[in-house]
């Protein structure tokens, strides 16, 4: 059924998102006015996953009659994928307790950041995950799937690396994002397989393909990498080991992501694939096999963990094993156990994080050595630590019980063999006793006991906060001793349907008689209670013996064997990037020479056929001079000492190549060549008044006396990769087809596509729209970055750049670029020049259709005027006489562009087509201009290069970027 | 003129390399304005080197006689994009400058001040 009200739990989420970081960039979170800011903000902000909650439980009644539901969105009809979201009982469960728990987590981060009103930031991170992990739950396809997949690597990456500032945060932050990113690109392959091997990208159509898929030929392959990013992300034995050190992370993403939700996507993937992909032999191993392994190790190595989270992490890993190896078997007690585990592990887990944050908050240390005796100061915690932590041990009458009973009965059952069934209920007799007893060390470690230092200072939560930890704790008894839900159990059924492919039967009630799993329960339960007893010398013992488990350092011993490695490759990198420079064009030239060797002839015959070089009187002696001037300049750069001096010949050069392009004639080229050349050579000389002479002299010398051999390697490197560059262009230039093949299509559709008579300019706002756009957002950006960059440096000399100064005080006093006193005739000339190179650039965005001439052109015409303003006038005084110039001529540049795109759209439905709005509205124009989006365009680029390049000049022209070095 | 190009953007292409291996950063920058240069000239030269008429579609004239406005509307945004980075490159090396306090290339060798 198709039911769009699908979305919008992503719509109040990402929007929830959205405003954290707006709200986060104004000062109110900074007013200390009474109830922390951040608080109130987070209590906002919980109604979106809370809206969402709501309206997904009200799905509860459609699921549970059978129904699916769906959304989607066309995304590329192409390829037949389209942006689409399915609700079956088993996403509606994992979405429920996404949106359940995150809204409890985000209430509890509130009173968690209280004092640290930069928190938004982990505010809107959770959201993002959150909108992830909703959307991977309830993706309807796969490629959607995939996508928030990697977005919730990527936001949980963001999450454990919040305190960025601590290395362990960022080492377990690189870790989880190095084993889980892996894992998203095997499940993309995966995925990609499945996808064309079932021919379908869908969800519900690969739900039903599962023949074709299983007797694939590829099935080993896309099991393999499915089940890889399954085992990855939900920290199965042997990538588990990310996980403890992904407990770096604030407590609020733990409980969240390492607990209830993100670690259990890979369950949920394989749960979500197993009608299709399971039933096999291999999946059975597989599955069973990774489970089991990671179920008893994370119960072992958790019970000898002293920090309150690493406890919880590992315990957590164990779980994970137990809901991988139910995903193994193929019968339908085990996926009762699985969604019953699923619900009850979120439960329990979340709360007890959740204490253990409270706990960490208030005293300062979640170190079990350090703690103790904590229930007198903190009576409320202890209580919900309490019910949470027989939920954890399997101890009825909690949830957690029923789940150890199932599991055990799925251990038991009479399909699996024999002797694997007594490994299984001995592994699960062995993970539930280990389990207890870590439950127990947490609880009564943390509360009970001698007082620890930590506990004199601690004192209770505020009793909101606690709300977090105390609904889901409670909720673990209510399912447990309350009469049973129908809904919740008719929903869990659901759910367990939809991972078996088959009928299960859920029943909540606790007490199913006296039968093999309730009695491995009480040996389990014994055996639990006397491993917590001898607590202390088992964790003594444990401490000595397990260090060489430790697969960290095995991760640890890879990183730094693949160090070794490229540091062995590396060796010639010793941070000179001349020497990279040498190596990388000296390779360059060794390839072409590998790959062309004995052409040489044949090239040189080619050439003598194909060149006659004809001579056609005037013309060409301008081009030959052009040429020798163009050629004469360059070299005259590399051998004139001064920088000054280089830089004008630089200049030089390119006028000379402006001239050769009016010969071509290319006069379009030409125009731009001139302004970009002027101005980049202005450019260059503002730069080299930032440099400070003496060391630009000392650079110099050493460029002399750095040795004959030096130069003479430059020499050689430099003329060998000419002469290589030389034969590469005439390869090309021999061998390439005489006729273009696209350049017929632009002559002959210019016109009656665009109306535009000038062809260049055609491609440029019309052909290439895109293109150009781009390029101008890149052209900005550089005169952003160089902005960004030169404030950050003035700000660190101490300076004040950007701050309103007292202007009027030397209000035009005419001082020039050097502090000197400019005649009065240029600086008539000055006034004069801007209004003239308005009114010229104006007319060339005008007619620029038609005639040479763009909107680049125009904003760099502009650009130059106010240019020799600075030059004239000096920094203080052009920023007085034009204000109007500022960053925001970047963005309404930018934003006209868009208008003008989305224009095109709206009226001929393809962003940027052409439209003349002169001829829509009739305006009666001057003959030859036409009001058309071509026109807009080019004013839009004219915009933000001016804005650009006035960054350009503002930051190198500011009398303080002088610097303290030439200042001194 | 194939071969006369060829070896503009050889000599171009041979000063640009040979001033990017210098030690001083302000010739490094002259170095990547050549190379930039170079780039253009070769890019230009792959369209058909006719000397026609400019690619302007005036009445009656012949469609065969234009110059390729192809390479043409490719190399205007090369220069743009070119410039932009030149002018980057400029005020990074400035920042760079003051961080590490040389210009000199071979002292690069750390992102903070050398020992």
């Amino acid at each position: 059924m198709e039911d769009l009200t699908l979305l919008l739990p992503f719509v109040f989420i990402f929007s929830a998102a959205l405003v954290a970081v707006v709200v986060g960039s104004t000062s109110w979170l900074q007013s200390a006015n009474g109830r922390s800011p951040l608080t109130t903000l987070a209590w906002l902000l919980a109604l979106a996953p809370l809206a969402s909650f709501v309206l997904l439980a009200q799905k509860i009644g459609l699921i549970n009659e059978g129904e699916k539901l769906k959304a989607s969105l066309t995304w590329l009809p192409s390829l037949n994928i389209s942006f689409s979201f399915y609700l079956d009982g088993l996403s509606l469960l994992f979405a429920l307790l996404v949106t359940g728990i995150g809204t409890l987590i985000i209430i509890y981060a509130g009173y968690y950041f209280q004092k640290e009103p930069s928190a938004w930031r982990f505010l809107s991170y959770l959201f993002l995950f959150m909108g992830s992990m909703l959307g991977l739950v309830m993706a309807g396809d796969v490629i959607v799937l995939f996508l928030f997949w990697e977005g919730t690597s990527i936001t949980s990456f963001l999450l454990v690396a919040y305190k960025y500032k601590y290395p362990e945060a960022r080492q377990g932050a690189f870790k989880a994002l190095f084993i889980t990113g892996g894992g998203g690109i095997a499940l993309l392959f995966g995925l990609l397989i499945v996808a064309g091997v079932s021919g379908e990208t869908s969800l519900s159509a690969i739900l039903g393909s599962g023949d074709l898929l299983r007797e694939s030929a590829l099935y080993p392959l896309m099991l393999g990498l499915l089940a890889l990013a399954a085992l990855t992300k939900s920290a199965q034995w042997p990538f588990h080991f990310w996980l403890p050190q992904a407990m770096s992370a604030p407590t609020p993403a733990s409980a969240y992501l390492h607990s209830a939700t993100m670690v259990k996507a890979g369950i949920y993937l394989m749960a979500r694939l197993n009608p299709v992909l399971g039933e096999t032999e291999l999946w059975f191993w597989l599955f069973s096999i990774v489970g089991l392994i990671t179920m008893v190790l994370g119960a072992y190595l958790g019970l000898k963990q002293n920090d309150l989270k690493a406890l919880l992490a590992y315990s957590t890993i164990s779980q994970l094993g137990v809901l991988m190896m139910l995903i193994g078997q193929d019968t339908d007690i085990a996926f009762k156990a699985l969604v019953v585990g699923v619900l009850a592990h979120a439960l329990y887990k979340s709360a007890l994080f959740l204490v253990a944050g409270t706990v960490d908050h208030e005293s300062g240390t979640r170190d079990l050595r350090q703690l103790g005796g904590l229930r007198a100061k903190m009576p409320i915690t202890a209580v919900l630590a309490v019910v949470a932590g027989l939920s954890m041990a399997g101890l009825p009458p909690l949830f957690g019980f029923l789940a150890k009973e199932t599991l055990l009965a799925t251990a038991v059952h009479p399909s699996l063999p024999n002797f694997f069934s007594w490994v299984l209920a001995a592994g699960s007799v062995t993970a539930g006793a280990l389990m207890l007893a870590q439950a127990g060390v947490l609880v009564f470690g943390t509360f009970w006991g001698q007082p620890g230092e930590a506990a004199t200072k601690a004192d209770e939560a505020p009793k909101l906060m606690l709300l977090a930890p105390a609904i889901p704790a409670l909720l673990s008894l209510a399912i447990g001793i309350l009469p049973e839900p129908e809904f919740l159990a008719a929903l869990l059924a659901k759910g367990a349907e939809a991972a078996f492919g088959d009928k299960v039967k859920v029943s909540l009630a606790l007490w199913t008689g006296l039968n093999v799993p309730l009695l491995l329960s009480i040996v389990a339960i014994s055996l639990g209670s006397t491993l917590f007893y001898f607590r202390h010398p088992v964790r003594a013992w444990q401490t000595n013996f397990a260090a060489q488990l430790d697969l960290n350092r095995a991760f640890a011993a890879t990183l730094r064997g693949i160090d070794w490695a490229s540091d062995q490759v590396t060796r010639l990198q010793n941070g000179r990037l001349r020497r990279y420079l040498s190596f990388i064009i000296v390779g360059m030239v060794g390839l072409v020479l590998l790959f062309t060797q004995g052409q040489f002839g044949q090239l040189l015959q080619t050439m003598q056929n194909d060149v006659q070089f004809t001579w056609t009187g005037s013309q060409d002696f301008l081009r030959l001079v052009a040429i020798l001037v163009t050629v004469g300049a360059a070299i005259a750069s590399v051998l004139l000492k001064r920088d000054f001096a280089a830089i004008v010949a630089l200049g030089a050069s390119g006028l000379s190549i402006a001239v050769l392009m009016v010969l071509e004639p290319a006069p379009d080229v030409a125009l731009v060549q001139v302004v970009v050349d002027i101005l980049s050579v202005v450019i260059l000389v503002l730069a080299l008044r930032l440099l400070p002479r003496k060391e630009r002299q000392n650079a110099l010398s050493l460029n002399m006396t750095g040795g004959q051999a030096d130069r003479i390697r430059n020499i050689f490197i430099a003329a060998s990769s000419g002469l290589v560059v030389t034969v590469i262009t005439l390869f090309a230039l021999t061998s390439r087809p005489r006729e273009s093949v696209v350049t017929p299509f632009f002559i002959e559709n210019a016109k009656p596509l665009t109306s535009a008579k000038d062809v260049v300019g055609a491609i440029i706002v019309d052909f290439r729209a895109l293109d150009t756009m781009i390029e101008i957002a890149v052209f900005s950006m550089a005169g952003l970055g160089m902005f960004t960059l030169l404030r950050q440096a003035t700000q660190a000399l101490g300076d004040k750049v950007g701050e309103k100064r007292p202007s009027s005080a030397k209000k035009l006093t005419s001082f020039g670029i050097y502090g000197l006193r400019t005649s009065v005739f240029v600086q008539a000339l000055a006034r004069l020049s801007l209004p003239l190179a308005i009114v010229l650039a104006a007319t060339h965005m005008m007619y620029g259709h038609d005639q040479p001439g763009d909107g680049f052109t125009a904003g760099v015409i502009i650009s130059l005027a106010i240019g020799f303003a600075y030059v004239v006038f000096g920094y203080e005084e052009t920023r007085a006489r034009y204000k109007w110039l500022s960053a925001p001529l970047i963005a309404s540049g930018m934003f006209v562009l868009l208008l003008v795109g989305t224009s095109g759209w709206l009226i001929n439905g393809t962003f940027l087509s052409p439209v003349d709005y002169g001829a829509m509205l009739n305006l009666s124009l001057p003959t030859g201009f036409y009001l058309s989006s071509a026109f807009l365009f080019e004013v839009a680029i004219c915009l933000s290069v001016l804005g650009s390049v006035f960054f350009m000049l503002n930051t190198l022209g500011h009398p303080e970027g002088l610097g303290q070095n030439e200042t001194k | 003129m194939e071969m006369i190009m060829a070896l503009i953007v050889g000599t171009l292409y041979a000063a640009g390399v040979y001033m990017i291996r210098r030690r001083s950063l302000v010739k490094l920058i002259i170095g990547l304005g050549l190379l930039g240069h170079a780039s253009n000239m070769l890019i230009f030269s792959m369209g058909n080197l006719v000397r026609g008429n400019p690619p302007l579609l005036h009445e009656g004239i012949d469609l065969a006689s234009l110059a390729d406005p192809l390479p043409q509307a490719l190399i205007l945004t090369a220069i743009v994009i070119g410039f932009g980075a030149q002018a980057f490159a400029i005020v990074l090396i400035r920042r760079v400058y003051q961080r590490v306090g040389t210009d000199d290339m071979d002292q690069l060798i750390a992102t903070d001040k050398p020992r």
